[in-house]
């Protein structure tokens, strides 16, 4: 029964991945992707990798599908009509033939690795040296949270680069409204981002204090924080910030920088990131909750694009991140 | 026991399938929106069911992700639902 299980979920994953690839729809394709993110989340389950599911199911069925979704919106009321342009037929069969050889690579590499080589054997006699149960946890902030830094820093770098993409005149400004222009329609989203955020930010927090133990973490709860700030930025509850705000600019960076401040501090334990002996869970749980409001954050500022509007503004707004 | 979970789970995903048909079909923007969150809900029904088959709770966090993140896919495609094709009742 099992067998059957995985059959029908793999033949759905190609099935999903492909119409996402060939239907001319925009929002047909779109639909697809955010499925195919969820049955891919579905096949990480099946393989006993929750951490990856639950990364799966948040960042690439979940933001990913509404930053496309919003893409598109946009392209619409620029006058795209968002349907894919004929190409010519030797572009597609070099696509085709890269794509081919790619895979057959990677298939290459992941069947030359011998079943028996796992790190989890090297990983879980580090373990009770940390205080923490999860083993993805503790090879992402303690074993290799080098890697873990650096993409704290890649997520700040990717939102500055959105931001630079604002024309001249309207920095410092704000993104453009995401909110609904239609007002019975207002009236229903603001009641439900008003109640979405609380419930997000219960769940986010608890997805962090869950990631020491068993699967979650602060990429997945930062996620899961975003999810809320944009139903309630989308609702009205909540306005988008200015980019100059200093609480804003504060929310931004303390992630990265707690990890980096916790790993400098740790130079005088043996070297940099290394946490001292009995406070290591401590430490990764400073970091991760710090870390957890800045992805949040940078997120949703990532879905919601460069500025458009400039100051000043005659709309006022409220700040959001005044409880960060 | 786990193998009626097993059975249980295979059902669902052949509902999503058929979710997914919908989906492709449409014919309207509105369609494939609600025909992809029928497809999230099924996932969200397996998630449940292999975390009740395999005993591991952690898999009804990744449940709870997903319902909470499929609610602001659809309210995102409501916002931009302004034109009145994409309304139901087409009166935009």
């Amino acid at each position: 029964m099992t067998g059957a299980f995985d059959i029908i979920l793999c033949l759905m994953i190609l099935g999903a991945a492909g119409i996402a690839l060939f239907v001319r729809d925009a929002l047909a394709a779109i639909a697809f992707f955010i499925a195919f993110g969820n049955l891919l989340g579905l096949a990480w389950l099946g393989l006993d990798a929750v951490n990856v599911a639950l990364a799966e199911i948040a960042l690439g069925a979940g933001v990913t599908g509404v930053l496309l979704i919003l893409a598109r919106a946009r392209l619409l009321a620029l006058g795209d009509d968002a349907t894919c342009a004929d190409t010519s037929a030797w572009l597609r069969a070099g696509a085709l033939a890269a794509c081919a050889g790619f895979v057959l690579l990677l298939a290459a590499a992941v069947l030359s690795i011998p079943p028996e080589s796992g790190l989890d054997r090297a990983v879980a006699p580090l373990m009770p040296g940390l205080g923490i149960e999860n083993r993805v946890t503790g090879v992402l902030l303690a074993f290799r949270a080098y890697d873990t830094l650096l993409e704290s820093f890649v997520l700040l770098g990717a939102l500055v680069a959105v931001w630079s993409l604002a024309p001249a005149g309207v920095w410092p400004g704000r993104p453009a409204d995401l909110g609904v222009a239609d007002v019975p329609m207002r009236r229903v989203a603001r009641s439900f981002g008003r109640f979405l955020l609380p419930v997000a930010l219960v769940m986010a927090a608890y997805l962090v204090w869950a990631g020491s133990d068993v699967p979650g973490g602060a990429f997945q709860a930062g996620t899961v924080l975003a999810g809320g700030l944009m139903v309630s930025a989308i609702g009205g509850a909540i306005g988008l910030p200015r980019s100059d705000l200093p609480g804003l600019r504060v929310a931004l960076v303390l992630g990265p920088l707690v990890f980096l401040l916790i790993g400098l501090a740790g130079m005088g334990f043996g070297g940099f990131l290394v946490y001292p002996e009995g406070s290591a869970k401590a430490a990764i749980l400073a970091i991760e909750y710090s870390l957890f409001l800045s992805i949040g954050a940078t997120l949703a500022l990532l879905v919601a694009g460069p500025n458009v509007i400039g100051w000043p503004d005659p709309a006022g707004g409220t700040d959001r991140h005044s409880d960060c | 026991m786990a193998d009626w979970f097993t059975l249980a789970a295979v059902f669902l995903l052949l509902s999503i399938a058929v979710a997914l048909v919908r989906c492709w079909r449409g014919p309207g923007p509105v369609e494939r929106i609600m025909a992809a969150q029928l497809a999230g809900t099924g996932v969200i029904g397996v998630a449940v069911v292999l975390g009740a088959a395999r005993r591991d709770a952690a898999m009804l966090d990744a449940a709870l992700i997903g319902t909470l993140l499929a609610a602001v896919a659809v309210t995102a495609f409501a916002r931009s639902a302004a034109r009145p094709g994409d309304r139901p009742d087409g009166s935009g």
